[in-house]
């Protein structure tokens, strides 16, 4: 399995705990970068050297809401390639939509249940693992 | 035989011989003067022979020359002779016939023409004797014959004749006094009385109607030859203004000119038309003619067609529609006062102007010029225009325009009436822009549930994953009744999230987001009965095949699953059943969905639609399904009711309608 380097944006501390928590319990060897809202990611998306695998992007986010930062990210010619893959709670049809519409390598749901979000993790974890990606 | 005897003899003899050659020389001389008479006789005879023949080819020249028909027939009335006009008039082949005249008349002529015969030949001539005569053609016709006896010596031998064929110069007649008649009567009943003076101003002719106009009881024929000199002064008193009356026609008749037209008003308030007509022969000065017409009720029509058109103009003038007449070429002919006010343009700045450059832009002439050909074809149209006042005000005209025909029934323009809708085209716009704020209120309010929802669920997760991550981390110091706690934390959490994602459906359902589209209801359910959880001990059955509906389809399964896992979800016998059916009303298809579970009261028929109404306060239910349910129902335009006994099993009854596009 490959370590993945994953971009992790995502305002909610405890969303984050979830993640690490769920990646230390199932012993995966992915490295995990934390964002805490769009621009933040943009400053360390700017580092070309260190450009992460693929991003998991929350939408409801204060300042760069996740729509807004997947526009800037589509729109730059490097950073287009990183496959990325909504966590969200939002079921909105249109937020799907027009996510789908600008480019989008996953859209997933968050479950309520802690051991749904576990097993979905799991799963998109291991097929992103298997998955080859450009080289940067 | 003695000698004396013989002497005797002998002398008697010589006596003999001399008489004999004094007789023979007598004879000779008579010879001779019988020979002169003779030659004589001779000479005159060839003479008056000659003479004869020639007054013969003189008179046969006459004869065959004369243009009339001539006859000569002897005293039977057998024909001698006659000239080719005769052949011909009386239908003869040639003249070489023989035939008595007297067959020729007419059966009914045949008393006449004895009587007339008689008189003939007493009196040795007839003249201007007319006769119906049938002709050898069998043609009948009538002619005139003039006719004398030849004598010879005093005695009468043959008669001769000139006939004429005077039957079309009889008809002619007939038929000159048949139309002067005609006139005669014509001119008594004409509807206009008519006075004819000669040049001394005695009455020709005039007729009833005169007479009735001027009030005079004598009958028309009666008049004739009555002065007229002091006429007008006698009828003056008839008229209005009797002093003009009477200088009029003095001034008239000196003058002896055409005056047509006088208009004369009776004191009883007729209308008289007068025409004087003066009649001259070779440049004299023959009389006059005078006609009097009544046009009191012509005028009177007239007035009131001026009065009539007064009324409309009026009309037209205060109406408060604005109206415009075109030509053709659209160049204004007339507009009322309301186009002004509505324009702002003065009747003046208008008239001749071409009407779609003062108020149209080229848009709106587009319009214009395509509803203008419309109209060519004859059609009347009502459209809408963006007009310009003239302060350069941008109103809203609605335009109802009609070609105008002339007196051929050519298109020559058109009228259009003008009514400015300017306040109701602003309500209107209000209403388009009121409609778009709301859709995007809508639009916004959705968003808005969706981001608290959001908002809501996200600390539900985290507190489920907190409490997950207490329980995982103090496995074993937690006692079985905080385990149970915690689990009970996370029902709680579950319900909260149910509750929450219903509220956010509940709040959808209202607002229109999706277009319609039909939706196999037959599909939509079979498919439903694959996704939903069902319980092996509950069967579901479709009784009759659901039709194809138009609508949102998110709406309609949420519809059915909603009342479907109800039904499943109150289930309370060993075997359960749901069953579905459909029933095609006139304008909606009735739905309904059967159940055998625990049913529901009556007193709470209606309030389980209303929203936060759970009944059953059970872990799955929040309230929310069935009023979610009748919200799509009534978008449906539909009806929603339940027949229930308690124990025994509940039947939803909803209807949505067809065709709702």
């Amino acid at each position: 399995m490959n370590a993945l380097n994953i971009l992790l944006i995502e305002d909610d501390m405890i969303e984050v705990m979830k993640l690490n928590r769920t990646i230390s319990k199932l012993e995966l060897p992915h490295n995990i970068v934390e964002a805490n809202n769009g621009e933040e990611a943009l400053r360390i998306l700017q580092k070309k050297d260190e450009l992460p695998d693929i991003i998991l992007l929350d939408l409801n986010m204060p300042k760069l809401n996740g729509i807004e930062f997947l526009n800037i990210l589509k729109k730059d010619s490097v950073l287009k390639y990183i496959p990325t893959i909504i966590l969200t709670t939002s079921n909105n049809q249109k937020d799907l939509l027009e996510c789908y519409k600008i480019g989008i390598a996953g859209y997933v749901l968050k479950p309520l249940k802690y051991e749904d979000y576990t097993s979905k993790i799991e799963k998109l974890l291991a097929y992103w693992s298997i998955n080859e990606l450009k080289q940067i | 035989m003695s000698q004396d005897k013989i002497d005797m003899l002998e002398r008697a003899l010589a006596r003999e011989k001399a008489a004999r050659k004094q007789a023979e020389k007598i004879l000779e001389n008579k010879a001779a003067e019988l020979y002169d008479a003779k030659q004589k006789l001779e000479k005159s005879y060839s003479e008056l022979e000659a003479l004869l023949n020639k007054t013969d080819s003189q008179l046969q020249g006459v004869f065959e020359n004369i243009v009339d028909a001539y006859v000569i027939m002897d005293l039977m009335g057998n024909i001698l002779k006659m000239n080719d006009a005769a052949v011909s008039l009386l239908g003869f082949k040639d003249s070489k016939v023989e035939f008595n005249l007297l067959e020729m008349a007419h059966p009914e002529e045949m008393e006449r023409v004895a009587e007339s015969f008689q008189s003939l030949m007493s009196n040795g001539t007839i003249t201007d004797f007319h006769v119906n005569i049938i002709t050898q053609q069998n043609v009948q016709k009538l002619v005139h014959i003039n006719a004398s006896i030849i004598y010879d010596n005093g005695q009468p031998v043959a008669a001769q004749g000139i006939v004429r064929d005077i039957t079309q110069a009889k008809a002619a007649e007939a038929q000159l006094i048949e139309s002067e008649n005609r006139l005669t009567s014509l001119i008594a009943n004409l509807d206009s009385g008519v006075l004819l003076e000669d040049q001394n101003r005695k009455i020709v002719l005039t007729n009833a109607k005169f007479c009735e106009i001027f009030g005079i009881p004598t009958p028309p024929e009666q008049l004739k030859g009555a002065d007229c000199s002091d006429a007008a002064e006698q009828n003056k008193v008839l008229f209005k203004n009797p002093e003009a009356f009477v200088n009029r026609i003095n001034a008239i008749l000196e003058a002896k000119k055409e005056a047509l037209g006088d208009e004369l008003e009776t004191v009883d308030g007729k209308i008289l038309e007068r025409d004087y007509i003066p009649i001259y022969e070779n440049n004299n000065y023959k009389g006059h003619l005078w006609t009097y017409k009544d046009v009191t009720l012509r005028r009177k029509y007239r007035k009131s067609l001026e009065a009539q058109k007064q009324k409309y103009s009026s009309i037209i003038a205060n109406m408060n529609l604005g109206l415009m007449e075109v030509d053709n070429d659209d160049k204004i002919l007339m507009v009322n006062q309301s186009f002004s006010s509505i324009t702002g343009y003065e009747e003046q700045e208008l008239l001749g102007k071409v009407a779609s450059d003062i108020f149209l832009d080229e848009t709106n002439s587009e319009i214009l010029s395509k509803e203008n050909s419309k109209r060519e074809n004859g059609l009347s149209n009502s459209y809408e225009v963006k007009g310009l006042t003239k302060n350069g005000e941008e109103r809203y005209w609605l335009i109802s325009g009609a070609p105008n025909y002339n007196l051929n029934g050519e298109v020559i323009g058109s009228i259009g009436i003008h009514l400015d809708i300017t306040d109701l085209k602003s309500l209107q716009l209000q209403k388009e822009n009121l409609l778009k704020k709301l859709e995007k209120s809508n639009d916004e309010l959705q968003e808005y549930a969706h981001i608290v929802s959001h908002d809501l669920k996200s600390p539900l997760r985290s507190i489920d994953a907190l409490v997950n991550w207490i329980k995982e981390d103090n496995k074993e110091k937690l006692d079985d009744v905080s385990i149970q706690n915690f689990n009970l934390i996370e029902t709680t959490l579950e319900k909260m999230e149910q509750l929450i994602s219903d509220v956010l459906m509940y709040s959808s359902v209202g607002t229109e987001t999706l277009e319609r589209q039909t939706v196999d209801l037959h599909t939509l359910v079979t498919d439903l009965k694959t996704i939903l959880f069902v319980p092996d001990h509950v069967s579901i059955s479709v009784l009759n095949t659901l039709p194809k509906i138009k609508g949102e389809k998110v709406k309609l399964q949420q519809l059915f699953q909603n009342l479907i896992s109800n039904a499943i979800k109150f289930i309370d016998k060993e075997v359960g059943l749901v069953e579905i059916d459909v029933k095609d009303l006139r304008t909606h298809y009735q739905f309904s969905i059967k159940d055998n579970g625990i049913g529901i009261e009556e007193k709470f028929h209606d309030k389980i639609f209303k929203i936060f109404h759970a009944l059953n306060k059970s872990k799955d239910s929040t309230g929310i399904g069935l009023s979610i349910v009748k919200k799509i129902v009534d978008l449906h335009e539909g009806q929603i009711w339940l027949e229930s006994k308690p124990n025994v099993g509940t039947t939803f009854f909803f209807t949505l309608k067809k065709d709702k596009i």
